[in-house]
């Protein structure tokens, strides 16, 4: 319970920060400083070099012994940057961290104030009063510890997510692995090879899908989605839809009493259904039954039903016979499992191209996206590894590879940024043509060719003179032969400074990529934030990649941005090892900033619990009375009660209304209260 | 193939001519023979532009080494082998010191010069440089000026070479009669005349 506070005589030491030339460059320094001497509470003010430096953090934890300061201010850069610096030069002082105020007159000040030095002064000189105003009216504050359950959660099983599973159960916690579809393996088990070594995807995929699926430590739920999260780092309660299957596995056929039952992956239930539908792993390319695998090499390997499509002719019961593995009356299930941190690893689709008419997708038959060239020219895709037009099933000669389609787009309809691994799968396919059609030629239009990884630019030299022609320029538009189906690509060729139109047998379009469908209501559910164009915000774009906003929770993949193979799995492991830190410390701190009720001035109406977004705040008996409680553990400081309570009975820990009001004061008065 | 438009007036026909790019109008034998006669591998070029960036003659005539090679990996012969562009090259071989691909485009053009020259493709005053070098062993002889310069600065007014020995002359002529130089340089010079 928080009582009305009663504050000594505060003593405040200021100290103004050069950075360099970044502060002062434009904003007289000095000045700041002397000005800082002649405000009410200011016993020391001191400027330095560089203030994050050791010497710049010892002037502070010397000032506080030698004039037994009762509150720090620094004016420097963002308190994102070093809050926690000073916090710390503070504490070494003898202080309680919580002491300490920054004024930021650099990113908001001396930085969009470059050219107004006089400004910017008087500016950064409000700053600092301001922030002494605070200063003043600090109190001790004591982070709050919680324990962090020792259980991780990783959601999408591509080739990041089961890496970072991986990962965090190797590292002996336990990892439960979300996926939505009935396989492992993600987006990674569609390709045919990968760039720039051309291993054969499934080859180096399965064995870690094997993993996976034989690791103790990992719980894998496929065909299961995140409906509802609750709690904070250390103690989420996440509760998952286990959507009806129709067949149950060996384990689950046991706890039914069914002896030696269950899914073997036989496939007899398949041969028998009647019920045809295109196979969304193929692209619709290939034909699956209502009771259906993706692909021999699923994990795990049990079948599912589509009820959408199932007929509940019984077939597949008859045929299963004594496993009794199939259920034909199955139903979604529900579970919440507890875990202490989450990696988000939900990966992308393919950009809807049909969306750019120019190009001819879904109208003409021959243009066909470099996803579907992927399955077609795999060996075990729907046509065994022949590459054919789709127009008349003959194999095609000259094939025109459009790069950037639907990347770096700023119409609004298409995608503003890179798609990053098109340019490298694309000389990817141009060497597989080369190689399994005899005299066929890849005509690849590109705008640049970004080969920037390990050994990529080598590839790229390899598939130049293995005869790739490469022509610069975007594609403005495809035209078909109405008769041969053949295709007229019309660019410019920007070095000869011509314009081109080439006739060729099949298009590859290789289309822009965006968060997949479930990302945004995922991301929602975890409190995640997302960037612009909908790929999830990271807690700093170089420093905090694989982090979030939302402590506990990391991203993993395509997901986060694109990003290759390499990349994915390198960022996984980044994931999985900040994930791990909390759980292996056992405990989190949380920052005290919690709300408090004032019970003497709390009528207890209630009308807070509500209003609260985290489910912190609950009304109790007190000595007689209905009085509001926070539970501080789930309290995010978020300030809605505070500013909400009739009563004003509410205390906002470290943003309380009088320390609000000072700072107000202060630069409404100019200082002279 | 180029679309045609047959205006009745020949002017507005070659203004209005279809300039596009097609497959079928170019050679893809062509860059084959590039690369063997100039012995270097001219598809490698990706097109940064070192060549004519280096190349002295660019900044004084419309010669773009540069576009020469984008042709030749397009298989644009007849364009190629009919620009008088092609003779600007002065063979300084900037180009090749600098191309960070390692190609050589001095030898390249050299053999566009080769191919075109199969075709009789050749400007007047390479033929006389040949004519010379037949009669003097130079294709730029000696003469009153340089002999006077020679005495000045303590040399012989004549050089060490087919000019101070002349008895050397038979066996340069027999190289150029072997190539069929000479003769290919006088048929063709008497019949633009």
């Amino acid at each position: 319970m928080a009582e009305v506070k009663k504050y000594e005589e505060p003593r405040i030491g200021v100290f103004v920060c050069h950075c360099g030339t970044n502060i002062a460059g434009s904003i007289d320094v000095k000045a700041v400083m002397e000005y800082a001497r002649t405000l009410p509470n200011v016993i020391v003010a001191d400027d330095y070099q560089y203030m994050c430096s050791t010497p710049g953090q010892n002037k502070i934890a010397e000032a506080i012994n030698e004039q037994k300061l009762t509150g720090v201010v620094v004016a420097a850069c963002s308190p994102r940057l070093h809050e926690p610096t000073f916090r710390n030069a503070t504490k070494a002082g003898g202080l309680n961290p919580f002491r300490f105020e920054m004024a930021n007159i650099r990113e908001q000040n001396s930085w969009v104030h470059m050219h107004q030095p006089e400004e910017a002064t008087s500016k950064a000189k409000d700053a600092v009063r301001i922030a002494v105003a605070k200063a003043s009216l600090l109190e001790d504050l004591v982070p709050k510890s919680v324990p962090v359950e020792k259980a991780a959660m990783v959601v999408g099983g591509g080739v990041g997510g089961m890496q970072a599973a991986l990962d965090l159960a190797n590292a002996g916690i336990k990892t439960y692995l979300v996926e939505k579809s009935p396989t492992i393996g993600g987006r990674m088990s569609q390709l045919d090879k990968t760039f720039p070594t051309l291993d054969c995807s499934q080859c180096i995929l399965t064995p870690k899908m094997v993993d996976v699926y034989r690791n103790e430590g990992i719980e894998l739920l496929t065909y299961t989605e995140v409906e509802a999260v609750e709690g904070y780092i250390g103690n989420f309660d996440v509760t998952l839809r286990k959507k009806a299957r129709g067949v149950i596995t060996p384990a689950e056929a046991e706890v039914r009493g069914i002896v030696g039952g269950g899914c073997t992956g036989c496939g007899d239930c398949s041969e028998v259904c009647p019920v045809i539908k295109p196979n969304p792993f193929e692209l619709g390319m290939a034909p699956r039954k209502a009771i259906y695998i993706y692909h021999p090499q699923v994990s795990p390997l049990i079948y599912t039903v589509d009820f959408d499509a199932c007929v509940k002719c019984g077939l597949c019961v008859e045929a299963c016979g004594d496993k009794k593995a199939v259920d034909l009356e199955a139903k979604d299930e529900f579970m919440t499992v507890k875990v202490g941190t989450v990696v988000l690893a939900l990966g992308y689709d393919i950009f809807p191209i049909e969306k750019k008419f120019e190009w001819g997708y879904k109208n003409y038959d021959n243009v066909i996206t470099s996803l579907e060239f992927e399955r077609l020219i795999c060996a075990s895709g729907p046509t065994g590894g022949h590459l054919v037009r789709p127009s008349d099933g003959e194999t095609p000669k000259r094939i025109a590879f459009v790069l950037c389609a639907g990347s770096r787009d700023s119409t609004g309809v298409g995608k503003p940024y890179c798609s990053r691994f098109c340019c490298m799968y694309s000389l990817k396919h141009a060497h597989q043509i080369i190689e399994k059609i005899p005299g066929a030629i890849p005509y690849i239009f590109y705008m640049d060719i970004r080969s920037f990884g390990k050994m990529y630019e080598e590839f790229y030299y390899r598939i130049q003179n293995e005869g790739a022609k490469f022509i610069r320029g975007r594609v403005a538009n495809i035209l078909e032969d109405p008769v041969t189906k053949n295709l007229h690509v019309n660019a410019e060729d920007t070095l000869l400074g011509r314009p081109i139109d080439m006739e060729v047998d099949l298009v590859v379009l290789a289309a822009a990529i965006q968060p997949s469908a479930e990302t945004e209501k995922t991301r929602r559910l975890f409190g995640v934030s997302c960037s612009q164009d909908g790929w999830l915000l990271e807690a700093h774009p170089k420093l905090n990649p694989c982090g979030t906003t939302t402590a506990g929770v990391y991203l993993a993949g395509v997901c986060q941005g694109p990003k290759d193979i390499p990349d994915t799995v390198a960022q996984a492991e980044g994931a999985a090892s900040a994930a791990s830190i909390p759980i292996h410390r056992g405990e989190v701190e949380l920052e005290p900033y919690f709300a408090q009720c004032m019970e003497d001035k709390c009528a207890g109406c209630g009308m807070c619990i509500n209003q609260c977004p985290y489910s912190a705040l609950s009304l109790v008996e007190k000595d007689g009375r209905t009085v509001m409680q926070v539970t501080e553990a789930k309290c995010k400081g978020c300030g809605t009660c505070g500013g909400f309570c009739p009563g004003g009975a509410i205390w906002m820990q470290h943003f309380a209304t009088p320390q609000i009001i000072a700072q107000i004061d202060a630069f409404l008065l100019g200082g002279e209260q | 193939m180029a679309v045609k438009k047959d205006y009745k007036d020949q002017k507005l026909s070659e203004k209005l001519r279809d300039r596009k790019y097609y497959i079928p109008d170019s050679n893809p034998e062509f860059i084959k023979d590039v690369e063997k006669i100039g012995q270097t591998a001219a598809h490698m070029c990706y097109q940064c532009g070192t060549c004519t960036g280096s190349c002295p003659s660019a900044p004084r005539s419309s010669y773009r080494i540069r576009l020469f090679m984008r042709k030749s990996i397009l298989g644009l012969e007849e364009e190629i082998l009919t620009d008088p562009d092609l003779w600007l090259c002065t063979t300084c071989y900037s180009c090749t010191d600098r191309c960070p691909r390692d190609l050589a485009p001095t030898d390249a053009i050299m053999a566009m010069r080769n191919l075109a020259f199969k075709r009789d493709i050749i400007p007047r005053n390479f033929l006389q440089t040949v004519q010379l070098i037949y009669k003097s062993g130079h294709g730029v002889p000696n003469n009153d000026a340089n002999r006077a310069a020679r005495k000045r600065l303590g040399l012989d007014e004549e050089p060490e070479t087919t000019h101070k020995y002349p008895e050397y002359l038979p066996g340069i002529r027999k190289i150029l009669d072997h190539y069929r130089l000479k003769e290919n340089a006088d048929r063709i010079l008497a019949q633009g005349e």
